[in-house]
């Protein structure tokens, strides 16, 4: 087992493999035909499948009229399972947070200066984040939303900090948590809002459902972008989080 | 007031709280205080609303099951709320002089999010929106035992993030079999329309075995004791009294209400497991030499208990489960704070060195060796109450030989327990620096091992408590 060197030694939670070659390699044996078996039993489910039950597609058509945009998937995510989403959301301010805790990120010492990779980024750059607004707002009746152009904004990021261009100390403090916030937070906010114009958590009003689905759409696609750049960073910014 | 959406703030408090302790680390001690003073109301709150009003239904956007999420709130799982949030209000009492300026920044954003996660979880009424919760409450609380630092700390993490992404990926797998087949995942529903066959049983065996695994249940239990005993105290005693658990009231809702026609044989299974796990923790309890270990494979025997309410399959037997949580949690929680302390004030927690703690720290080794009488089950404790419910099941189910477990674990427990309070008396060989400790931590620890034997007194509070909506009723292999 693995022990560190110089260290304590790392606990061993399963003493059977400890006991040499012929252990392990019996364990090995074991596991892989445990697998097999389990692999044989789903195949076996999935060839005896029945017919997919009739699932929510009908509902969701339905009720899209009352949802605030035209395309099903933003339907269902942004409003009939918007609780699933605000909850995801969570988890990606969380796993930030999780990477900020372990250590600081590990900068390049000098940027790296290569007219290439400079071009590329002034010119893509700007490209990327008018890809990202672009399927932010198509989102509403075509494939698009918050996810995709966050991803799209977050790739702007990354190239960005792979061309050396690192965020000052003036934004990694506040600012940076803010960006980070913005999404959960905005979703938060209208959920809370809601509840006290006398609706239920997360209840749009029809009339409204629209617009509020853009706002908390486009606080979440910032947050997503800043958020996946900034694990791409790989731990918290130097000069901050203090202050 | 009646009317007012408790279980909606229950999950928005300490999500916002999460956020405000993100944004201003300066005010998170404050902030998280505040949040958890909140969340004890507002479980106050729902509880009024379920004791006048019954089983409440709560459709998040208006939208209704099945195309819609419902919050859910029965007996059952208010009592959970309303363990997590005293087990929290301590935990967050005792954190606020636990850490290091450095660390309280990570810690309170976390900790709000893993309660976020609980709270969540136990008003679930959609199986996919467990899912989510799963993930968040997973995530936090691999980040929490890595708050730690060090060798055993990250790699008990790693370990940790594995086993749990594998059990929520096989939860997830047997969610989408299930949408497959019947076209809902809200319980409800499903519990209607859910009949035996081959892609049902499939589903019952992913989801059962990735809870299980999050469980921690014997023989797979084999990342608990690492992770547990490396994290921070406050997190060793978040993770034992509550995370373990929550995955056990998913695998508990499951089977009560949409494989309730699963038979003798899987109930059975799961048992004789629960009977291993009281043996092989108590065991391997008994074998350690280090306090935090011990006390985490005493979690791992604890666990045990729970599945025995799966073979017994009465509503005596899940109360007496239940009953055993509930006290476990409170336990669990006062000897984690204790083992806390311990390391806090002789920098480490070597058994066989407590040198004289009785004198030097007598709060702290009354808090233990009271919640060592709730997890050994002498009376007048939770854990007394619980054994003689899980016993009196037994025996009117005609499974007398549960017996022998109760009594073999219970004997497990008290030698640990009683080897432990013997070293705190006996000066050690090689005498070491001491550093004072904050008022709050002993007594912290001191209120929750009462709350343990507490539990013993008023048991029928929080039996009745459990009896709203019925949740145990549907058993169908009675």
């Amino acid at each position: 087992m693995a022990r560190e060197p110089g260290g304590e030694k790392i606990v061993n939670p399963n003493p059977m493999m400890s006991n040499g070659n012929n252990c392990q390699r019996l364990f090995r044996l074991l596991l892989g035909l445990l697998l097999a078996v389990l692999a044989a039993g789903l195949g076996y489910v999935l060839s005896s499948l029945p017919s997919p039950a009739p699932g929510l597609s009908k509902p969701v058509a339905e009720h899209l009229e009352a949802s605030g945009v035209s395309n099903p998937v933003t339907a269902v995510l942004l409003n009939y399972r918007a609780y699933d989403t605000l909850l995801e959301l969570g988890v990606l301010l969380l796993a930030p947070l999780g990477v900020w805790s372990l250590g600081v990120a590990a900068r390049h010492r000098e940027p790296l200066v290569d007219p290439v990779l400079d071009m590329l980024a002034r010119l893509l750059v700007p490209m990327l984040i008018l890809v990202a607004g672009y399927l932010l707002w198509a989102g509403a009746h075509a494939p698009g939303g918050a996810f995709q152009a966050g991803s799209v904004l977050a790739a702007a990021g990354v190239l960005l900090l792979l061309s050396g261009w690192w965020p000052g100390p003036a934004f990694s403090g506040l600012p940076l948590r803010v960006s980070l916030t913005a999404g959960p937070g905005v979703f938060l906010v209208a959920g809370v809002a809601l509840m006290f114009a006398g609706g239920r958590m997360l209840e749009y009003p029809p009339p409204f459902a629209g617009a509020l689905i853009l706002l908390i759409e486009a606080a979440a696609t910032w947050s997503i972008g800043i958020t996946l750049a900034a694990l791409f960073a790989g731990g918290r910014p130097v000069a901050g989080p203090h202050r | 007031m009646l009317e007012f959406h408790w279980q909606a703030i229950l999950i928005l408090l300490p999500f916002a709280g999460a956020a405000g302790c993100f944004l201003w680390p300066q005010r998170a001690v404050p902030l998280g205080l505040f949040v958890a003073s909140g969340i004890v109301i507002c479980v106050i709150g729902a509880g009024w609303q379920l004791a006048e009003l019954g089983t409440q239904r709560y459709a998040v956007g208006g939208w209704g099951a099945p195309l819609g999420i419902d919050l859910y709130t029965d007996g059952l799982s208010l009592l959970m709320l309303a363990v997590t949030a005293l087990a929290g209000l301590g935990i967050s009492i005792y954190s606020s002089g636990y850490f290091s300026h450095e660390r309280a920044r990570y810690f309170w954003p976390l900790w709000m999010f893993l309660w976020t996660a609980l709270n969540a979880l136990f008003l679930s009424a959609d199986i996919f929106n467990l899912y989510v919760t799963l993930e968040l409450l997973g995530l936090a609380a691999v980040a929490l035992v890595a708050l730690a630092g060090g060798a055993d700390a990250l790699s008990g993490a790693m370990r940790y993030l594995l086993v749990s992404l594998l059990g929520s990926l096989a939860y997830l797998l047997g969610v989408a079999l299930l949408y497959h087949g019947f076209g809902s995942v809200d319980i409800a529903i499903l519990a209607q329309r859910v009949e035996p066959s081959p892609v049902v049983w499939a589903a019952a065996g992913l989801m059962s075995a990735g809870l299980l695994l999050k469980t921690a249940l014997f023989p797979l239990h084999f990342w608990l004791p690492p992770a547990h005993a490396s994290a921070p105290a406050p997190v060793s005693a978040l993770l034992s009294a509550l995370v373990v658990k929550a995955s056990f009231y998913i695998l508990a809702r499951l089977w009560l209400e949409i494989f309730p026609f699963a038979g003798p044989g899987p109930a059975l299974l799961m048992g004789l497991l629960g009977a291993a796990a009281v043996l092989w923790g108590g065991v391997q309890a008994l074998r350690q030499t280090r306090l935090k270990m011990l006390i985490a494979y005493s979690t791992v025997a604890q666990t045990g208990y729970l599945f025995l309410a799966f073979p017994l399959a009465s509503v005596t037997g899940w109360t007496a489960a239940l009953y055993m949580l509930l006290s476990h949690a409170a336990a669990k929680t006062a000897m984690f704070m204790a083992a806390g302390n311990i390391l806090y004030f002789g920098g480490h927690d070597r058994i066989a060195d407590l040198d004289r703690i009785v004198q030097r720290l007598p709060l702290t080794i009354t808090a233990f060796a009271l919640a060592g009488v709730s997890i050994m089950g002498l009376p007048p404790s939770g854990g007394f109450i619980a054994k003689w419910m899980l016993l009196e099941a037994a025996i009117r189910s005609g499974q007398w030989w549960w017996v022998g477990i109760l009594i073999v674990g219970g004997l497990l427990s008290a030698a640990w327990a009683f080897k432990v309070i013997g070293y705190a008396f006996t000066r050690s060989e090689a005498p070491h620096d001491t550093r004072k400790i904050p008022v709050v931590m002993e007594w912290s620890a001191l209120l929750m091992a009462m709350l343990a034997i507490l539990l013993g007194l008023f048991a029928p509070w929080p039996l009745a408590l459990m009896e709203i909506g019925s949740p145990f009723d549907r058993e169908g292999s009675g």
